[in-house]
C-alpha cells in the first residue's frame, strides 16, 4: 500500500519529464501493434538523434521480421505445427522474436499470437494486397533505439542492475542531459550485450534455439586464442550505428587476409599418369594460400 | 565462403580446378542436417577460425605440352547461398620450357 501511492506520487511528479508517464503504464501488455510501437516509441528518439536514425535505418536492425520471414515462418508452419505438434502460443513465438523484435515481449498473449500470424500470411500470400499490408506492420517491429537503449540494456547483469525501468535510457556512460533521464549500464558497450542476440539461446522453457553461434566462438575462438578487442570495436566504430556486417564489403575485406604463393616446377617425366608423353617433363606448379581470419569470430557464420 | 584455385591455358580452357569451402554445418539430435532454427542443436564447424591463418594447398600437374598457364586464386565470401562476392584475388601467369 505505502509503496504503490509513492509509485503514483512519482508517476505524478515525472509527468514533466518527457518520457517518465509511460514508466507507469509499464506493465500494461498492449493489444495492437499501434499501441506496443507506441509504448517503446523510437520514433521520438529519431527527432533529436538524427545520425543514429539514418545510420540504423540502414543495418539489419531495422528490419529482422522481414529479413527472415521465411525461417519463421517455418517455425511456426512446421516446426511448432508439425514437428513439435504444438499451440502457437507467445511463449513459442518469443523463442524467435525475444531477438527479431524485442518488443513483443510487451504484446498481450492474443498480440503476440496475431502477429506471428501475420508473419505467415505475409510469407505465404506474398505479392498479394493483404501480404504487402502485414508486411508493412511488421516492419514496425525491429531492433531498435528502444530496444537496446532499454529493453535488453541491463538483461546480462540484472542481478546488479535490476530490469530496465521503462521509458529511461540506458547507455554505457550515463551522461544526464536536459532532454531525458539517462542511466549507466556500462555493460552497452562490452560484447556480453551484443552476445544476448548472437548466439545460442536458452528459452526461458530451456529449448536450446541456434539461429547463429557467433558469440560462441567469439568467446570459445578468439577470446580463448588472445583477442580482446569487443562487438562494438569493430562493428561500431565511432559509434556509428550502421552495424556493419556481412552485407558490407569493407569490413568483409578488412576481416579476411589472402597471401599466396605458387611456385613453378617440371615433375619427373612417368609419373604424372594423365600426361601424353610419359618421357617429357611435366609442367607443374604448387600454390600454397595462406588465408587468414581477422574477425573476432569465425568466418562464415551460420 | 570458397576458396577457388583455377588453372587455364592461353586459349582460355580450363586445365585444373579446385575448391576449399568453409562453412557450417548445422545437426539436430538424430545428426541429421538442418536450416531450422529451432532444429539445429550442435554445429559441425568447417569454418575459418579466428585469430589463425590456415594454409591450403595445391598441387598441379599439367599436360606435357602445356607451354602456358595463367592461375587464379580466389577467395569468394557468400552472404547467402545465392550471391556471392570476391574479396581477394591473386593471378600468375606461368610459362613452361617442354621438351
Ligand atoms: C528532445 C531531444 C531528444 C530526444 C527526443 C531523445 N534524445 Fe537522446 N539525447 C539528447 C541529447 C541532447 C543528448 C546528449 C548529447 C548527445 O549525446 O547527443 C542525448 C543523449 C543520448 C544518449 C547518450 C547518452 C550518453 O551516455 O552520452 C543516448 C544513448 C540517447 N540519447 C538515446 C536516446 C533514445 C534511445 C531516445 C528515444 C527513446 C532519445 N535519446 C531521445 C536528446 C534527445
Ligand atoms: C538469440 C537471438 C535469436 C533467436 C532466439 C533467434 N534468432 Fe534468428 N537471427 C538472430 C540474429 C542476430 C540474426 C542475424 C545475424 C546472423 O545471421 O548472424 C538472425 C537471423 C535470422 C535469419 C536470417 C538468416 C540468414 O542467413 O539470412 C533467419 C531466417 C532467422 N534468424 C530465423 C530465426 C527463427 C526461425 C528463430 C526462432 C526459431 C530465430 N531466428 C531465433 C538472432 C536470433
Ligand atoms: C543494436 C543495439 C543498438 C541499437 C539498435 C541502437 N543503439 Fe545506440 N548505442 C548502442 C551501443 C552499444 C552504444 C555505445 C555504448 C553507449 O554509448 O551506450 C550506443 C550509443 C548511442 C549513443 C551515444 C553516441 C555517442 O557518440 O556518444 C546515442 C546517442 C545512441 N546510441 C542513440 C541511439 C538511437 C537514437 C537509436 C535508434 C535509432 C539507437 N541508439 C539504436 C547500441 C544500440
Ligand atoms: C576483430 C573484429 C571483430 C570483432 C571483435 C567482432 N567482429 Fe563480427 N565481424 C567482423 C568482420 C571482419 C566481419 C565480416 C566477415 C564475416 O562475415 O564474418 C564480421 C561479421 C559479423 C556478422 C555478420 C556475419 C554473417 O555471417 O553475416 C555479425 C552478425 C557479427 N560480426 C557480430 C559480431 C558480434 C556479436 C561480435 C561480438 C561477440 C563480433 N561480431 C565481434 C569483425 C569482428
Amino acid at each position: 500500500m505505502k509503496r504503490k501511492s509513492w509509485l503514483i506520487a512519482l508517476c505524478f511528479a515525472s509527468l514533466t519529464v518527457m518520457f517518465a508517464p509511460q514508466s507507469c503504464f509499464a506493465e500494461k501488455l498492449a493489444n495492437t501493434i499501434d499501441e506496443l510501437v507506441k509504448m517503446y516509441d523510437d520514433t521520438k528518439c529519431w527527432e533529436c538523434h538524427t545520425d543514429q536514425h539514418d545510420e540504423w535505418k540502414t543495418s539489419f536492425h531495422s528490419n529482422p521480421i522481414n529479413s527472415s520471414l521465411g525461417g519463421i515462418r517455418n517455425f511456426i508452419m512446421i516446426g511448432l505445427a508439425k514437428e513439435w505438434n504444438t499451440p502457437l502460443t507467445k511463449a513459442q513465438i518469443l523463442k524467435c522474436l525475444d531477438c527479431h523484435a524485442p518488443v513483443v515481449n510487451f504484446a498481450s498473449e492474443k498480440l503476440a499470437v496475431q502477429i506471428a500470424e501475420m508473419i505467415v500470411t505475409a510469407n505465404d500470400k506474398k505479392g498479394t494486397p493483404e501480404a504487402e499490408a502485414v508486411t508493412k506492420e511488421l516492419a514496425k517491429l525491429n531492433v531498435g533505439c528502444t530496444a537496446c537503449h532499454n529493453i535488453k540494456a541491463t538483461a546480462t547483469a540484472q542481478g546488479l542492475r535490476g530490469k530496465a525501468v521503462h521509458g529511461k535510457i540506458y547507455s554505457a556512460s550515463g551522461y544526464g542531459n536536459d532532454e531525458h533521464d539517462t542511466v549507466e549500464a556500462v555493460e552497452l558497450k562490452r560484447s556480453i550485450f551484443c552476445m544476448q542476440c548472437h548466439g545460442i539461446y536458452s528459452a526461458p522453457d530451456g529449448e536450446k534455439i541456434q539461429c547463429n553461434t557467433l558469440s560462441g566462438s567469439y568467446q570459445d575462438a578468439y577470446n580463448n586464442l588472445g583477442g580482446t578487442e569487443t562487438c562494438q570495436d569493430c562493428h561500431m566504430k565511432d559509434n556509428k550505428h550502421n552495424f556493419p556486417g556481412g552485407h558490407d564489403k569493407e569490413i568483409v575485406a578488412e576481416g579476411l587476409g589472402l597471401n599466396v604463393q605458387i611456385t613453378q616446377y617440371r615433375h619427373l617425366p612417368g609419373q604424372v599418369e594423365t600426361a601424353k608423353n610419359q618421357k617429357a617433363w611435366v609442367p607443374s606448379a604448387v600454390v600454397t594460400a595462406f588465408v587468414e581470419n581477422k574477425a573476432g569470430h569465425r568466418i562464415p557464420d551460420g | 565462403m570458397v576458396l577457388d584455385v583455377t588453372a587455364k591455358d592461353s586459349n582460355g580452357n580450363e586445365l585444373f580446378k579446385a575448391e576449399k569451402k568453409y562453412f557450417e554445418i548445422g545437426v539436430d539430435t538424430d545428426r541429421d542436417m538442418r536450416y531450422g532454427a529451432w532444429q539445429i542443436k550442435e554445429i559441425i564447424d568447417l569454418t575459418l577460425p579466428p585469430m589463425q591463418t590456415q594454409k591450403e594447398q595445391f598441387l598441379l600437374n599439367f599436360d606435357s605440352d602445356t607451354e602456358e598457364v595463367t592461375i587464379d586464386v580466389k577467395l569468394w565470401y557468400y552472404i547467402n547461398g545465392k550471391s556471392g562476392h570476391v574479396v581477394h584475388s591473386v593471378s600468375e601467369t606461368l610459362e613452361y620450357e617442354i621438351d
